[in-house]
């Protein structure tokens, strides 16, 4: 076994730049590198630019040019739509309903919406990890000026009924509730799901840049046209009052470009990791006793699988891979000797051992069947090396003497 | 993050399993974070011949174990007794603060052993 081999399994944390999206980006941060804001030529060609960009990244969601605001990442996308959202609604209510598994940037935009005096319901996933249409049915109140639902889990790839959702939201609003808007989170779907915002339904839609092989600093908010939102950067026009400040140039002609050819290439990409995803699966299940796959098996991104090990704890196995060459995450932490185990797959009823042994594998359109051997090869080797060192599958023998 | 001993250690622990005929067998379990250590020694006339651990819990827990275990081998009740978080924190090269709970839950298991081993 060659030690040396880097596989990196990450790619739900975050993707290389494709070579492609580099050299334009280089390109605009050397030639095209004008204001887009002023009027001579210089500033015309990178205004140009953008909205090239503008086209593309609306392409990759079936959204109009306009009504696509680009920001720093996912995080702002999340911040700017639900904060947005909330900001602009006095008077019409201070309720929002959002899930128990998104992620932390909507997490911490409700929780902190909550400190201030809004109220928030979190839907359940159950075992499955999918949200149920009759608890979100359940938790629509008169009051309620915001949903927000990720279209996708980052944890476990998950995909959450937005179409089904989007139908009630409308059936209430054809009750007369016109303020009440959807939001979904696609930073990890975008590139993984053929996505369109007139199908789903939804009204904001978060996206980011460097899931999808874009540099990191860089994303997009979808704002359907009619959608009243309060601006967060004041002070400049930029993207049409919604995100005041000089545009990210080369990193939206980046993610531009990288959204371009994500929508090119998309079906081969979702062929190439799906089919590594499925094997590796197989591999795992074959060779190693004692796992637990987590989230539904159909409804799921196709490139993602998190898998909990028994009797052992998920950091250990995460820096034992590392030590190999193989790059993974885990949802869970423990620091200060207080545990954190991942809220996801605690939301799937999971216990603290199964949470803590959880590992997500995330694979990329430049993984190769050869890196999933390797990986199963030195997985198998170190959950074994870490089970012998494990006590959780072994009887006390003299626990309590004293 | 990590040294390079301690990652030496992670890959290569030292020490695993427990002793059939051990003289004492000790777990300590962090009530918190649920990190678990258990211990085994073979003590003969005031010193420790053998030691092995099990271990379940964040890799700082896995490698105090192993190092705790070989510092101890062949070291007297007593001097055992007196290692401190600080010294097995250091020869583990290194801990980030918020992974320091790890050496003590070691320690305790350490003493806990010890201390039955007096009474038998």
């Amino acid at each position: 076994m060659n030690a040396k081999r880097q596989v990196y399994l990450d790619y739900s944390a975050t993707t290389p730049v494709d070579e492609r999206v580099a050299a334009i980006m280089l390109r605009c941060l050397t030639e095209t590198f004008g204001n887009p804001s002023s009027v001579h030529g210089y500033g015309q060609q990178a205004r140009a630019a953008v909205d090239r960009a503008r086209r593309n990244v609306a392409a990759l969601v079936g959204a109009r040019q306009n009504e696509i605001v680009f920001v720093s990442g996912g995080t702002e996308a999340n911040n700017l739509a639900i904060r947005g959202v909330a900001e602009a609604s006095p008077g019409h209510g201070r309720h929002i309903v959002t899930s128990e598994i998104e992620h932390p940037s909507v997490r911490g935009v409700c929780d902190s919406l909550q400190k201030k005096g809004w109220e928030v319901t979190r839907l359940p996933v159950y075992e499955n990890g999918i949200v149920r249409i009759e608890d979100v049915r359940a938790a629509i109140r008169p009051d309620t000026v915001l949903i927000s639902v990720m279209l996708a889990n980052n944890e476990i790839g998950t995909i959450q009924p937005i179409r089904e959702i989007a139908a009630l939201v409308r059936e209430h609003r054809d009750a007369g509730q016109r303020t009440l808007w959807l939001h979904t989170d696609a930073v990890q779907a975008a590139g993984r799901l053929q996505i369109n915002v007139e199908e789903l339904g939804c009204d904001l839609l978060s996206l980011s840049g460097h899931k999808l092989y874009a540099p990191k600093g860089v994303g997009a908010l979808y704002i359907r046209r009619g959608v009243r939102l309060a601006p967060h950067n004041v002070g400049g026009h930029q993207e049409r009052e919604r995100r005041g400040g000089t545009e990210n140039v080369p990193g939206i002609v980046a993610f531009g470009e990288a959204a371009r050819l994500a929508l090119e290439e998309f079906e081969q990409r979702i062929a190439h990791t799906h089919k590594l995803r499925d094997y590796f699966e197989a591999e795992v299940l074959n060779r190693i006793d004692d796992v637990v796959l987590n989230g539904d098996r159909e409804h799921r991104l196709p490139h993602l699988s998190n898998i909990s090990f028994r009797f052992i704890e998920g950091e250990g196995l995460l820096i034992n891979l590392d030590l190999q060459g193989v790059a993974v995450s885990t949802g869970s932490a423990c620091s200060s000797g207080t545990l954190e185990p991942s809220p996801v797959i605690r939301a799937l009823g999971r216990d603290d051992e199964l949470a803590r042994g959880s590992i997500r594998f995330s694979f990329g359109k430049d993984n190769t069947q050869a890196d999933v051997d390797y990986v199963v090869e030195v997985l198998a080797d170190a959950v074994a090396r870490l089970r012998e060192l494990s006590p959780l599958n072994k009887k006390l023998v003299m626990s309590d003497m004293l | 993050m990590y040294s390079v001993t301690f990652k030496d250690h992670l890959a290569h622990p030292r020490n695993v399993g427990e002793i059939p005929d051990a003289t004492v067998v000790a777990e300590e379990t962090n009530p918190i974070c649920g990190d678990r250590l258990r211990l085994s020694l073979k003590i003969n006339d005031g010193n420790i011949e053998t030691a092995k651990y099990l271990a379940y819990g964040c890799p700082p827990t896995l490698v105090a174990g192993s190092m705790l275990t070989q510092m101890i081998i062949g070291m007297s009740v007593e001097d055992a007794l007196a290692i401190t978080r600080s010294e097995l924190i250091e020869s583990v090269g290194g801990l980030p603060s918020r992974k320091h709970h790890a050496a003590s839950l070691a320690l305790e298991a350490l003493a806990t052993a010890l201390r039955m081993s007096d009474k038998l």
